[in-house]
């Protein structure tokens, strides 16, 4: 049995995953993708439960209001991404996984021990726009639609083929003339972009919303879904989201058994098909 | 190899996708006017953490509701097919649980564990009319998310402060306390606020408030700036491992007085961590297996024949009840208006009004509801941990 909220939650897993795809194509390692998607879940949450100008009087929330808190939340986003990429971005491959980390596990010490945030209890009765998911599912298919289209154009932008550049080589990449800092720059923030709208949409969309989302198994997860989709093409993590999200719900029918081959599949995927379920061909 | 993909490769591609995807999203849902299925029984869904970091609570739930299923299912008119799915310990789980199992054509949900859960999958099944019975959600707010949900598990500011009331009783020349609770964990940081606001409403002194983490093993820090400020009471909103843990490290530091522990620690695992420094600390309860009614003591009788001689936790004993609820007022709707035949969209909403109206006589001693689908329980409990010599058994004596 299939059901639109599952494929609410697929389609977030797809954003997640472009969001950790983008700085990769770079040849970047960013784990901090689940700290942005929780930036614009509290932006969103704090500002539909404590504004309530943003409500309007109809029964649902005003559409008009959740562009407000898209609006609001990614230029916040992309200004941290770029106070803080530009330290970060220095440090290579494992460094920089874990200074990723690292910022992650900050901001949720942040949000936990500030009760303006909701601390640990997190922000509850988070109105809705939509009646059911189906609304939901149409707003983040437009969203995953931009992005990915987004994604596709930088295959023949010069940009994205500067970021496939650095990620073959960084230094041969720079003696060619690119600028690698700002490319990787614009790389880290544009992730960053993409996870907190994911993250304004989420929030209405699970109703609650609390620092357990920026956890260091949200970065692991996000992470899996390219490497299992392939990291090669914008449409490998897309489907590597869709299919390891749906996943562990599909594998119901075996019970208990279910997290088991959940886990053998994120272990063996790499094994068999180290290039991802999308491979690139090469000519 | 080159730089980029060629384009037109991977547009051709991804339509494909998206209609699969499309098709796959669109064969969803029951039709909610079809008749109730009732081959098997009639179908109830539980929602329970067995996964994830509450899977402690949905194991213990689990064997509360499969103790009711073997009792309430002989001879009974209208049994109940209960069919049991893990919803993790996150939000997403819940959501995917609750509508696997309102597709399946389900009349009524117990679960999920977590209050946290709770705000995010109840108001899926409030908005399809599926009748929710929350066994273990103690948040404020929770009958509140709408007409279709209810919960027999009473919130934590009605128990949290009757502890304060009684260790007070015990020892009135208490004047000084000491709080600890971890803020990390949802549970903790809101009973503290009550087992605050209540410390204050008797005129103690809280000169302190420590902070732990949920994965915390060792408190010197936290327990030796709290001794300095001279603490005649220690309150805890703890886990039962964090808390049991912390309990002894304060023991063994050399504290005396008195110490009352919250709704995470109300369960026997405690003793093997805290052992002999168990003794003597207090708890309010909702259930206590002291409570010597027909109905506790033979459910107290069941669980201790197949657990080993273990009584139950306060979360078993709220699952059984939940199971309980619900198979009584089937039986009573079924009575009055005979279930088979009936759409499910109607059986959903008389099962509800039925559930809200009665009464019932469970192992939490009587219990209603209010209007709203509050639980409406008769008595409390307080009780003192009394550890035997071994160290490693005990029980909690209630207080009279």
């Amino acid at each position: 049995m299939f059901d639109i909220s599952l494929f609410v939650l697929m389609l977030l897993g797809a954003l997640l995953a472009l969001a950790v795809y983008l700085p990769l194509r770079a040849g970047q390692l960013s784990l901090a993708t689940p700290g942005f998607y929780t930036i614009g879940g509290t932006v969103a949450a704090l500002l539909s439960t404590t504004v309530p100008e943003l409500g309007g009087n109809e029964q649902t929330y005003p559409l008009t209001s959740v562009f407000l808190e898209l609006m609001l939340a990614i230029p916040l986003v992309a200004l941290l991404a770029f106070l803080i990429g530009k330290p970060v971005l220095k440090l290579k491959g494992i460094y920089l996984a874990i200074a990723t980390i690292a910022l992650v596990e900050i901001l949720r010490v942040v949000l936990l021990s500030s009760p303006w945030f909701g601390a640990a209890v997190g922000i509850f009765a988070i109105p809705q726009p939509f009646e059911g998911p189906e609304g939901y599912a149409a707003a983040f298919a437009v969203l995953l639609g931009i992005t990915a289209w987004g994604c596709q154009r930088l295959e023949t932008e010069p940009l994205g083929r500067e970021m496939a550049a650095i990620r073959n080589d960084e230094l041969a990449a720079r003696c060619m003339g690119v600028n690698s800092e700002r490319v990787k720059l614009i790389a880290f923030v544009l992730s960053a972009i993409i996870a907190a709208a994911a993250g304004v949409l989420a929030a209405h969309f699970f109703n609650s919303w609390s620092a357990r989302q920026a956890s260091f198994d949200a970065s692991i997860t996000t992470l899996a879904f390219v490497v299992l989709g392939g990291s090669r093409t914008w449409l490998g993590p897309v489907i590597g989201g869709l299919v390891l999200t749906a996943l562990p719900e599909l594998l119901r029918p075996i019970g208990d058994l279910r997290l088991i081959v959940f886990g053998l599949v994120i272990l063996l995927g790499p094994i068999f098909i180290p290039q991802g379920l999308i491979q690139q061909k090469r000519s | 190899m080159p730089l980029a993909m060629p384009a037109a490769k991977v547009l051709r591609v991804s339509p494909k996708w998206l209609l699969l995807l499309g098709l796959l999203a669109s064969c969803s849902s029951t039709n909610s006017n079809a008749p109730v299925n009732l081959n098997a029984g009639l179908p109830v869904g539980a929602v329970l953490s067995l996964t994830g970091n509450a899977n402690v609570y949905g194991q213990d739930q689990r064997l509360g509701l499969e103790l009711a299923q073997a009792a309430f299912k002989p001879g009974s008119s209208m049994p109940l097919n209960l069919i049991i799915e893990d919803g993790g310990s996150d939000e997403a789980g819940a959501i995917n649980a609750f509508n696997l199992l309102i597709n399946q054509g389900t009349t009524a949900l117990i679960g999920p564990t977590l209050s946290q859960q709770a705000f995010a999958a109840s108001p899926i099944a409030q908005r399809r009319g599926v009748p929710v019975l929350a066994p273990s959600n103690t948040a404020t707010g929770i009958p509140e998310i709408g007409s279709f949900i209810s919960r027999v598990s009473a919130q934590s500011s009605v128990i949290a402060p009757l502890s304060i009331n009684k260790v007070m009783q015990l020892d009135p020349a208490i004047k000084r306390v000491a709080v600890f609770y971890a803020n990390d964990d949802a549970y903790s940081t809101s009973e503290t606020t009550i087992f605050q606001k209540a410390i204050k409403a008797k005129g103690l002194n809280t000169v302190t408030v420590q902070r732990t983490q949920l994965n915390d093993q060792d408190f010197l820090n936290q327990i030796t700036s709290a001794l300095r400020a001279k603490p005649d009471l220690v309150v805890l909103s703890l886990q039962a491992v964090d808390g049991g843990n912390l309990i002894r490290q304060l023991r063994e530091l050399g504290f005396k007085g008195k110490i009352v522990v919250g709704n995470g620690m109300n369960t026997p695992n405690i003793y093997p961590i805290c052992q002999r420094f168990c003794d003597g600390i207090l708890i309010a309860q909702a259930y206590s297996p002291e409570l010597k009614t027909k109905e506790n003591q033979a459910f107290v009788a069941t669980h201790k024949a197949q657990q080993g001689g273990r009584v139950p936790a306060q979360l078993t004993a709220q699952a059984y009840t939940a199971y309980q609820v619900i198979a009584e007022a089937a039986q009573r709707l079924n009575k009055r208006e005979p279930l088979k035949g009936m759409p499910l969209r109607q059986a959903r909403l008389l099962l509800n009004k039925e559930i809200l109206s009665g009464t019932y006589n469970t192992p939490l001693g009587k219990i209603s509801f209010s209007r709203d689908g509050e639980v409406k329980q008769e008595s409390f409990y307080v009780a003192e941990v009394q550890m035997n010599p071994d160290g490693q058994t005990g029980r909690f004596a209630l207080l009279k």
